[in-house]
């Protein structure tokens, strides 16, 4: 199962390769759905005219930030290696490129309320987005406590 | 509502103009940015955006979460415009909801 660790000062994470595998499938499955589900759609403003400036101005850089942070989970995942070393800026990188995954499938899914988790039921449970949601979930956590540690 | 602790460098208010005749400048209030609840994104994960975004403690952070989390957003900073929309265009690249408003 994968592991975040952090080890002399070096964070690590070890994935073997048939989870490399999924999580390059999940990765290229989700990228293309980046930005066109809903709470993907960075919206700053109420007025339409503030938002169109932040459309055209700031959302660029925001989408080439988050392809940058998919870029270093396709990085690790591609390197072949089961433990990679990774630097505090990649370690955020896989948890933003995580959340966004994550965010994603959760909005195909169409989760919109707290509680998703308790609340499925075994279709749904049994479904491949919903089982995405809790394996980078908990791949998240681990990263989120290495870096709080 | 603002945190009243642990609240980023940038001043709340900033002097925009000193209308003739007046004392004192008529001061932008500032916008607020709000940060808004996602039911997938994890609450562990929305503590450490707040701390590394606005250098919050833990206990402030964890604070503003759970405010999010209960109350369906919180102010999370109050900042002259240019400022707020940085913040809240970092805030979207952490894959955080959040908007702004005139406070």
């Amino acid at each position: 199962m994968a592991e975040v660790r952090k080890r002399r000062g070096r964070i690590q994470i070890r994935l073997d390769a048939d989870e490399r595998a999924a999580l390059l499938m999940i990765v290229e499955q989700l990228a293309p759905s980046l930005g066109q589900v809903r709470r993907t759609v960075p919206v700053a403003y109420d007025d339409p005219e503030f938002q169109a400036e932040y459309d055209r101005w700031v959302r660029p850089d925001i989408e080439r930030s988050r392809e940058a942070d998919l870029d270093v989970i396709r990085d690790c995942i591609g390197s072949g290696e089961d433990v990679t070393v990774l630097t505090e800026e990649q370690a955020l990188a896989w948890a933003r490129g995580l959340n966004l995954l994550r965010i994603t499938a959760g909005g195909i899914m169409g989760v919109e309320e707290d509680g998703w988790e308790q609340q499925a039921d075994d279709a749904l449970r049994s479904s491949p987005e919903f089982r995405v949601l809790l394996a980078l979930g908990l791949i998240q956590e681990e990263l989120i406590a290495v870096l709080e540690g | 509502m603002a945190p009243a602790t642990s609240q980023p460098p940038a001043p709340a208010e900033t002097p925009i103009e000193t209308p003739a005749g007046s004392e004192h400048p008529v001061r932008d209030p500032g916008w607020d940015v709000l940060v808004w609840n996602d039911p997938i994104t994890l609450m562990s994960y929305v503590v450490l955006v707040f701390r590394r975004l606005f250098g919050y403690d833990f206990e402030t952070a964890t604070k503003l979460m759970l405010q999010v989390h209960h109350e369906g957003k919180a102010v999370v900073a109050t900042q002259p415009r240019e400022q707020a929309e940085v913040s809240v265009s970092r805030l979207h690249g952490f894959g955080l909801q959040a908007t702004m408003g005139r406070g």
